[in-house]
């Protein structure tokens, strides 16, 4: 009886396995992962082991970042792997919790205008007329702006905090997505299929869910890395600055205490001071193209390759 | 409005140190000397009817017109800018000339891969990295600045050297920068062009193929790459302001950083306004000097 109701469990849970097409998954994403070229493969691993070093990042790390621990501007040894930045805190603990603040930065950035930026565009190609003349009227106007100037002005004016960067990041990066997506729509409409499903019947929410999004989507998911790593850029950027969160400690605000400090140069500090964050900014920025241009490669052999900041 | 008061830094000996010795008595009088007790709509009537007439206000930090401070920085930027786009051209073309031309080989796979690599990293990253090699290990360029300080030239060589000496990184950095969309856009169109008859034509014609390629080929592949200076400038007007700041120098970025530093609002729009003036004066020479490259385009 007992064993039975096992089997019947275990039965159930493969059912149910074979119903979420578990071995489907892992054999598609093995596959799609084969298909990545090498600086691809090695573009995912990199970015596997930032992500396990940000969610890991009190494990890894035996000091918190922002308390004092150590002397000031100690050298990497023993106690801290990395040495210390002049107050005395942990830089190899600065480096891995700075690493959530990039991806933070990057995901929520490249998410909300990627998929804002794509939504907005799919409805004003669908929709068409005027309400599409005025969306590309917008987006010319913000693709025209010199981004950084305005960038640095704008985040000068709302202060500095996380949550204002990402929304001036928001704002600077949304037209992309949305020109992409518009267009996109725009000759995914005149296809027979659409034709004949909205003849059918089809309301306009099922067939911008069902036909029209998930053609868009491969491209949106394509641009959504450009822009994280185009907003991991920004933000590291206004940070060098001194116009990102002061009390945060990302890899941007790591190099402006770091070029900030008095005469780092003719001393010996910049080794371990400047030289880990600008390394881990460098490899995850390498790490995002690649996985980027394989990705365009892959899903849509077609699609052009825009660039700018 | 933005958050800070400029005239709480006015009197700091620091960028950016604010240090209140004012009595109230004396600020609500700054205030109303730089007219900003008066409403707003009225202080941008003001603001506008100023610079029609080529006044752009005072500059609150520096206590001088907002033009002089302009005039003073705008040289070294746009010293490294033109350099920049000088070098990045020159070599993007060649590069990319070269990388058509051996389009099959190894050489090329290799060069487009670090090429490509090479893009995604931003200048002003690419320039601490040059600073640190170039400056700080091998010592072999200056540190920061645009000239050497108290330096009694012989003679205008010198000074001019100098000069070059100290703006060697910066451009180095800017136009490293640039490069690969050059790099990309020549290879591309020369790979778009040399498929097209009247190159099958010439090389018939029993031309050289050095002629083939500079006469045919890459006078008509050029077109897209000048089009693409002009977007150049645009962009690197912007990334002007962190590249000097990793060099300290004493360009129209680094005055733009220090003025939103002090919040010293007049400048920051003087600067903002330059910088739109210049990147659309980019903008209408490519489309002029287009026109007169290509017959076909009318203007």
């Amino acid at each position: 009886m007992i064993k039975d109701v096992a089997a019947s469990g275990n039965a159930r849970i493969i059912s149910f396995a074979q119903a979420l097409n578990i071995d489907k998954i892992v054999s598609s994403t093995a596959e799609t992962f084969s298909r990545f070229s090498i600086e691809g493969k090695i573009g995912i691993l990199g970015i596997i082991c930032i992500i396990l070093m940000a969610v890991f990042a009190p494990v890894i790390t035996i000091y918190p970042p922002q308390k004092i621990t150590g002397d000031s501007l100690e050298p990497p040894g023993p106690g801290h792997i990395l040495g210390t930045d002049e107050l005395g805190m942990d830089i190899w603990s600065q480096i891995c919790y700075g690493a959530r603040m990039s991806l933070t930065i990057g995901l929520a950035v490249a998410f909300a205008a990627g998929f804002g930026g794509g939504a907005l565009g799919i409805l004003a190609g669908y929709m068409g007329g005027h309400i599409d003349q005025a969306l590309m009227r917008v987006i010319d106007v913000t693709m025209a702006l010199p981004s950084l100037p305005l960038l640095i002005v704008i985040s000068a004016f709302l202060g500095p905090s996380i949550l204002n960067v990402i929304l001036v990041l928001v704002l600077f990066s949304w037209a992309k997505p949305a020109r992409i997506a518009r267009s996109q729509t725009l000759s995914l409409k005149q296809n027979n299929y659409i034709i004949a499903a909205q003849n059918y019947g089809a309301k306009p929410f099922y067939l911008l869910w069902r036909h029209i999004f998930p053609e868009v989507m491969p491209v949106l998911l394509v641009l959504v890395i450009g822009i994280s790593s185009h907003a991991i850029i920004a933000e590291t950027g206004l940070a060098f600055l001194g116009l990102g969160d002061p009390t945060s400690k990302s890899w941007g605000m790591m190099l402006n205490h770091a070029t900030g400090f008095r005469s780092i140069y003719f001393t010996p500090y910049w080794q371990w001071w400047l030289l880990p964050p600008l390394f881990m900014l460098i490899f995850l920025l390498l790490c995002l193209t690649f996985i980027s241009r394989d990705m365009e490669r892959i899903l849509d052999p077609k699609l052009k390759r825009q660039k700018g900041f | 409005m933005m958050p800070g008061d400029p005239f709480l830094t006015t009197s700091a000996d620091e960028v950016g140190e604010e240090i209140i010795v004012m009595t109230e008595e004396q600020h609500l009088y700054y205030l109303n000397y730089y007219g900003l007790d008066r409403p707003l709509s009225e202080q941008f009537l003001v603001y506008v009817k100023n610079l029609m007439m080529g006044n752009l206000g005072r500059s609150i930090y520096y206590k001088m017109p907002v033009s002089d401070v302009i005039m003073l920085h705008l040289p070294w930027t746009i010293l490294i800018v033109v350099g920049a786009t000088v070098i990045s051209t020159i070599s993007g073309v060649v590069l990319g000339t070269l990388s058509a031309k051996n389009r099959k080989n190894r050489s090329d796979r290799i060069l487009m891969t670090g090429m490509i690599a090479f893009a995604e990293i931003p200048s002003f990253l690419l320039g601490l990295i040059l600073l640190l090699i170039f400056s700080v290990y091998l010592r072999l360029f200056p540190l920061a600045g645009a000239i050497t300080p108290f330096a009694n030239y012989n003679g205008l060589v010198e000074q001019l050297w100098d000069i070059l000496y100290h703006a060697f990184l910066p451009i180095v950095t800017l136009s490293l920068a640039q490069l690969t969309d050059v790099y990309l856009l020549t290879r591309n169109t020369l790979i778009t062009v040399t498929t097209k008859d009247y190159i099958r034509t010439a090389r018939a014609k029993g031309l050289g193929e050095k002629t083939v390629w500079i006469r045919h080929a890459l006078r008509n592949a050029l077109l897209p790459v000048v089009t693409r200076t002009g977007f150049m400038i645009g962009i690197m007007m912007g990334g002007v302001v962190l590249v000097e700041s990793v060099f300290s120098y004493p360009g129209i970025g680094m005055t733009l950083r220090s003025a939103v530093v002090c919040r010293d609002y007049p400048l920051i729009q003087g600067i903002l306004l330059v910088i739109a003036v210049s990147i659309l004066v980019c903008n209408l020479l490519v489309d002029k000097i287009y026109g007169k490259l290509d017959p076909r385009v009318v203007i």
